[in-house]
């Protein structure tokens, strides 16, 4: 085999420079922003290393140097708004993976009537955008009193990404070989038994898979809980946006917080890179 | 006779048992159907309901309308600029993710080393929240202290205070560049995982056989991961189809840039039209089926004779 030329591996290095550039570029500006004073923000010729840093911004989301926009301390409004994210996210991310793992068993393993007809039009609903179904839904969560609880969105997330993982999951289970089931089944082991104890713990890169999407897909939501979770309940999605109004930007509060809502997702694509990318194979070829 | 009792006696076991398993099957699934009851099927057929009749609050009643919901979307002019605004946000982003994305995840196919870690780099502007991603951009496009217009001055171009939102041309390539940066990774993804499952002695004879890196491209890569990419296209469309947060950040309601699905939002929430913004929906939601579904037939039409 020949060995690849020069030329060619220029292009290819010159080539990933610029993807990386398009891809992480937007990202160190926004974390450059939050650790930079707002006076250079308007330095001409554009600085594209810091020439000073501040911890300003991030003091003011924290609370440490108290200020006010409208008479709102940003403080009290984002650690609310993150704790609320983290809490609806994780709770979503808990009920549909488990939701799916014994789901997804029972439509693999198990024989019940009305299996195929279940199985089919859970899955369907993929194809259906959340919007179709939001208004009736809102309507809903008014007569139960739910908007702006956490039950009323983390149902709803629920509902949202269930079908994706249950899609994964069963093609999961599929993948296991049956032989061990049977071998349990017929030292005695109830069907419980060998869910619990033989086939879950053998799917650990599966269920990962399903919670990182879904936990990724309920971070990133905005529609949802901008109807949902418009003031108590209110996620770091919905609120950052507020930060911008008609007369006044402040993007160092703006790229400070967005920093804070890039780490969490940026940890996930970083550690579990691997599992993220097999759940997004499985969950693309519908 | 023993045989016989033994083994209907084992039969009606066994039927215990699959009873038993059924109602097992039947529990373990029940929170799925009804959540997906409650939460989707239900409200689908109120929707599909509501959309024939004038649900509106502000007005007493709910009579019975027909179709009238769907003619009023034939002559409603906001809505129609909205499609047209929806229609170039599909095309310019289905071409480029299609085609960028190709290129993309071919030369990521050619590193070798640290392949993982460019892709982790690649994936991040999917994982991040959409509306985050449209606020990083917002400040890049920023007229006087942006990122965008200070390297173009670096460069030594006249965009001082260059606003990107004065034109509905400049402001619709803007919003599409930042959904662009968030889906072509699911592009890249799809396409790339095609590439790696293509067997090496294919590229071993043709390399034998004489044939540039172009050659290869086209008659062996490109051919064996359309599939892929019919399935990447697909996805392309719906999202495209689904564009909200970034242009509901970057350019609020304006009627220029406003792809339908703010027009929903705004027939919906604003004027309070709720079954006019479900039978919309509806639309919506078959259209883009429908334009998903031509990829999908001519990208197997086309592969059948290879």
């Amino acid at each position: 085999m020949q060995p690849p030329s020069l030329i060619y591996r220029l292009t290819v290095w010159i080539g990933v420079a610029l993807l990386l550039l398009w891809s992480l570029g937007p990202i160190y500006w926004t974390l450059v922003s939050a650790l930079t004073p707002s006076t250079d923000f308007s330095n001409r010729p554009i600085h594209l290393f810091p020439q000073q840093l501040t911890l300003t911004h991030l003091e003011r989301l924290a609370g440490i140097n108290i200020d006010r926009i409208g008479g709102v301390q940003v403080w009290a409004q984002f650690r609310a708004a993150l704790f609320n994210s983290i809490v609806t996210s994780l709770a979503a991310t808990v009920l549909c993976v488990a939701i799916a793992a014994l789901g997804g068993y029972a439509f693999t393993r198990i024989d019940f009537p009305g299996r195929r007809v279940l199985f089919i039009a859970t899955v369907a609903t993929m194809a259906i955008p959340g919007y179709a179904v939001l208004i009736p839904l809102y309507r809903l969560m008014i007569g139960l009193h739910w908007v702006d609880t956490y039950v009323g969105i983390t149902l709803i997330y629920v509902s949202a990404f269930l079908p994706l993982a249950l899609w994964l999951m069963r093609s999961v289970f599929e993948a296991l070989p049956i032989s061990l089931e049977e071998a349990a089944q017929l030292d005695g082991a109830g069907r419980l038994y060998i869910l619990f104890r033989i086939v879950l713990p053998l799917v650990g890169p599966g269920l990962t898979a399903a919670a990182i999407l879904t936990f990724l897909g309920s971070w990133g939501q905005y529609l949802v809980p901008l109807i949902f979770s418009p003031t108590l309940t209110k996620p770091l999605t919905v609120l950052i946006p507020e930060f911008s109004t008609k007369n006044y930007i402040d993007y160092g509060l703006i790229t400070a917080a967005g920093s804070v809502a890039i780490v969490i997702p940026a940890l996930v694509v970083i550690f579990l890179n691997r599992y993220l990318i097999s759940g997004l194979l499985a969950g693309s070829t519908k | 006779m023993t045989s016989v009792a033994l083994s209907g006696a084992l039969n009606t076991k066994r039927r215990a048992a699959s009873n038993g398993d059924a109602v097992l099957g039947l529990l373990l699934v029940a929170p799925i159907v009804i959540a997906m009851a409650a939460l989707v099927f239900f409200p689908l057929v109120e929707t599909v309901w509501d959309s024939l009749h004038r649900v509106n609050p502000m007005q007493p009643g709910t009579p019975f309308i027909g179709v009238a919901n769907y003619v009023n979307m034939l002559s409603d002019a906001d809505l129609g600029r909205a499609w047209i605004n929806t229609f170039i946000y599909v095309v310019i982003a289905v071409i480029v993710e299609t085609v960028v994305g190709i290129l993309c995840a071919s030369l990521i196919n050619q590193v070798r080393v640290g392949r993982q870690w460019l892709l982790a780099a690649v994936v991040l502007p999917w994982a991040l929240p959409g509306v985050v991603n449209a606020v990083i951009w917002m400040w890049i496009y920023q007229p006087g202290a942006g990122l965008l217009n200070g390297i173009l001055m670096l460069f030594g171009l006249p965009f001082d205070n260059h606003v990107w939102f004065n034109d509905r041309v400049g402001a619709i390539i803007a919003v599409s560049v930042v959904h662009i940066w968030r889906m072509m990774p699911l592009t890249i993804v799809i396409v790339l995982a095609a590439m790696q499952g293509i067997p090496d002695h294919l590229y071993e004879a043709a390399r034998i056989d004489g044939a540039s890196r172009r050659q290869m491209f086209f008659s062996i890569t490109l051919p064996l991961v359309r599939s892929a990419i019919a399935v990447a296209m697909t996805n392309a469309t719906v999202s495209a189809f689904n564009l909200f947060d970034e242009a509901w950040v970057l350019t609020s309601t304006s009627a220029d840039t406003r792809p339908v699905l703010i027009q929903i939002y705004l027939e919906t929430f604003q004027n309070l039209h709720f079954s006019y913004g479900m039978a919309l929906s509806l639309v919506v939601t078959v259209v883009s089926l429908l334009v998903s579904l031509i990829f999908v037939l001519r990208v197997y039409n086309t592969t059948r004779y290879d």
